[in-house]
């Protein structure tokens, strides 16, 4: 029965990507929302769903609150609807709310994907320094709910770079480097030694696609732009224009230069049509188009508490990591997540961290008296084509290949020792 | 969600996509007990071809599966199947339906092709027991009986009578929990039916290791104690007007899916009652405080100590 194929299912924060190994792409992309009866879920709620009051005798007493849910995009339609609130059961990329999501995992297996969970194996996601009680936790409920045949919970960090294989510009598969990983909600540099994540290097940057839509927002806003525009559509026509128009320059100053000689070139109208009544409008889309991603590269246009650039950050998370892997680290930086699709994102990146790199090894060279001479190190940034499900695409990819169920622990294995059997990390290719 | 749809969701968002904007596409998804679909564009990228492979085919084919996709499909029919598949479509998006109602009725026949490539078997012994009610048999005499092995380990059979149709559903449960939820369970469905507003449903009947009698002589029935069997008895007024038919069937092809859903929600429930359980104790233990011991402590010539 191994002919079925496994399930990959990448839970984040904002979205949740779910679908079968061996596709290129995930069979169903929705929030990772859940709306339940009762009230929408303030800061610290630990309740979960409602339960159903003691079970009487009768079976025509006995409720079927906790069936009455709905998750993902319908969860988002029935926002407004009296009675449910939704709730977001990932925080910060960790499972907050367990009752929760328990039943999103039993929605998205059995209404979804319509698989029987018995006869798949199952890859999951974690961010990198989970907890090992999380995953203790999520290996309960997939073997003692589900009944599941067997589990590999891989992080996500390595994902992206196992997906970075589907590039031509990797030659060598290693699980070496550095990873970009730029969701909704936050962005991350994680730097990776085979397969390993160096934890105590990871870096983290509050600026990610939801900020950039803000920004856009701001921009067109001055410009009085948004005047035409519904507010309640304020926010997706900006994250439109972020995600359609926007592009990533080489020179802001030279750029600016360029919109204001040749303006009816350069900008260009955006037709949206109003939700209520129908009638359609039309937006300029000017400098926002290189000025969204350069909040990247300089955070100083956008916030006033966060003032690092990427590259500098990158460059930061390289050199606290072990001596021995940075060349690796620097050879290969992957992109992954939304919000580093933008075009020439990955060659300005490169620029300006080999301008970094370069400038440092000359200093070095001068104050060793310029005898030493350094070979240089090479600095490559990888985009590919996958990069927008990047993790989940890696995890396709390794679930794919016929070793993947030798990774896994399966259910036999979990009887045998009990959930403890998931607190190590087993990393994919390794001895055991 | 308390019913199981019956239609495959991914079939149905794919299809109702690439309508719209065609573009090169080559996916594999499942879908209950172990059916296997590959949605792929071969040739151009407005012909999908949609294929399926199901376990028990052949015995399908024997009952008429074929007629029934012939009658459902029509033409988009492929004359030969995918290799590796048991049946394939072929779906030119040119020629779908415009957009509304039709569309959606199109893309819906398409998600139910499982459903109707199982719902052959039932099809016929409805005619079966039609056939038998005109000309009643001598008696003693059975009917054919029609088995699905539509798992590994666990089939369904049919058999027509001149007054019913019944039907018999073996399940394993691998898990000595599951187990004695679904007895819970299946037992709940036999007490259900004394309730005033279900007497139209149809009777239930639960055994545990022992086969029903009907089934008894059947060649490859294991007897072992995880072994459950449940049977639907139907009547007529469960099958002659068509729509009732096709609900009949849905619900009964899913109601192995259903029954193991269901148990896997109330292990989730009792989870979280378990879950909001530990909390309260973990209340209780933080309130706590540590007894401070009174005791007047002396020293050896009787003086008091005194904590200054």
């Amino acid at each position: 029965m191994s002919l079925l194929a496994p399930i990959i299912s990448d839970n984040g924060t904002g979205f949740s990507k779910i679908g079968f190994a061996g596709n290129s792409d995930p069979s169903f992309v929705f929030p990772t929302a859940i709306a339940t009866r009762g009230g929408p879920s303030t800061a610290s709620s630990r309740a979960g769903p409602p339960i159903p009051s003691k079970p009487g005798s009768l079976a025509s007493k006995r409720g079927v609150e906790d069936l009455d849910f709905f998750i993902g995009d319908e969860a988002i339609a029935n926002q407004k609807t009296p009675g449910y609130g939704v709730h977001y059961p990932i925080r910060h990329g960790m499972i907050d709310n367990w009752d929760h999501m328990e039943r999103y995992w039993e929605q998205t297996i059995f209404k979804y994907l319509r698989a029987e969970p018995e006869d798949h194996y199952f890859l999951l996601t974690e961010p990198p320094l989970n907890p090992p009680e999380n995953r203790e936790q999520t290996a309960e409920i997939f073997f003692e709910s589900f009944n599941i045949k067997g589990l590999y919970i891989a992080v996500q960090a390595v994902l992206a770079l196992a997906a970075s294989w589907s590039s031509n510009k990797v030659t060598d598969r290693s699980l070496t480097g550095t990873v970009v990983d730029s969701g909704d909600g936050v962005t991350h540099v994680i730097p990776c030694a085979e397969g390993y994540v160096i934890g105590s290097a990871i870096k983290h940057i509050p600026i990610a696609g939801r900020d950039i839509s803000q920004f856009v927002l701001n921009l067109m806003r001055e410009r009085g732009e948004m005047a035409v525009v519904p507010p309640e559509d304020h926010l997706k026509v900006a994250s439109k224009v972020k995600e359609n128009y926007s592009y990533v320059c080489q020179d802001i100053v030279k750029e600016f230069r360029k919109y204001d000689a040749d303006p009816y070139n350069m900008f260009q109208r955006y037709t949206g049509e109003h939700t209520v009544t129908g009638r359609t409008y039309e937006v300029d889309v000017g400098y926002e188009r290189f000025l969204a991603p350069e909040i990247f590269f300089n955070p100083e246009i956008y916030s006033s508490d966060f003032l690092t650039p990427l590259p500098e950050i990158v460059d930061g998370v390289i050199q606290q990591s072990p001596i021995d892997v940075r060349r690796g680290l620097y050879k290969n930086i992957v992109l992954s997540g939304g919000s580093t699709m933008f075009t020439h994102f990955g060659q300005r990146l490169k620029r300006d961290l080999k301008q970094i790199v370069d400038r440092r090894i000359e200093a070095s060279e001068m104050s060793s008296g310029s005898h030493m001479r350094s070979t240089g190190v090479e600095v490559d940034v990888i985009s590919h084509k996958r990069q927008r499900y990047a993790v989940w695409f890696g995890g396709s990819l390794l679930a794919s290949l016929p070793e993947f169920y030798s990774y896994c622990h399966t259910k036999a294995q979990y009887e045998e020792v009990g959930p403890s059997i998931c607190r190590r990390y087993q990393i994919f290719g390794s001895v055991n | 969600m308390i019913l199981l749809e019956p239609h495959n969701t991914i079939i149905r968002t794919t299809v109702l996509e690439k309508i719209v904007k065609p573009s090169a596409l080559d996916v594999q998804f499942v879908d209950f007990d172990g059916v296997r679909f590959h949605l792929s564009t071969p040739d151009s990228k407005t012909t999908l071809l949609l294929s399926m492979h199901i376990r028990c085919w052949n015995e399908l084919v024997q009952y008429g599966a074929l007629d029934v996709l012939k009658r459902e499909y029509g033409s988009l029919l492929a004359a030969t199947a995918e290799p590796d598949y048991n049946v394939s479509l072929e779906i030119d998006l040119n020629q779908a339906p415009p957009e509304g109602e039709q569309r959606d009725d199109f893309v819906r026949k398409l998600s139910l092709l499982k459903t109707n490539a199982v719902a052959a078997p039932f099809e016929r012994a409805f005619k079966t027991q039609k056939q038998l009610e005109a000309n009643p048999p001598p008696e003693g005499s059975q009917s054919e009986l029609m088995a699905i092995h539509y798992r590994d380990e666990e089939a369904i059979y049919i058999q027509a009578a001149s007054d019913r149709v019944t039907v018999f559903f073996s399940t394993v449960f691998r898990e000595e929990t599951d187990r004695i939820f679904g007895k819970v369970f299946l037992q709940e469905f036999v007490d259900a039916r004394r309730l005033s507003a279900l007497q139209n449903a149809p009777q239930v009947l639960y055994t545990n290791r022992e086969p029903p009698l009907e089934l008894r002589g059947v060649p490859g029935l294991t007897l072992s104690d995880d072994i459950g069997y449940v049977t639907f008895v139907l009547f007529p007024r469960h099958f002659t007007k068509p729509d009732v038919a096709e609900a009949t069937i849905t619900h009964i092809q899913l109601f192995r899916d259903y029954l193991h859903y269901h148990i896997k929600c109330s292990k989730a429930y009792m989870h979280s009652r378990m879950r909001a359980r530990v909390s309260e104790f973990q209340k209780v233990l933080n309130r706590a405080k540590t007894e401070v011991a009174t005791t007047e402590r002396k020293t050896i010539s009787g003086r008091t100590m005194q904590s200054r």
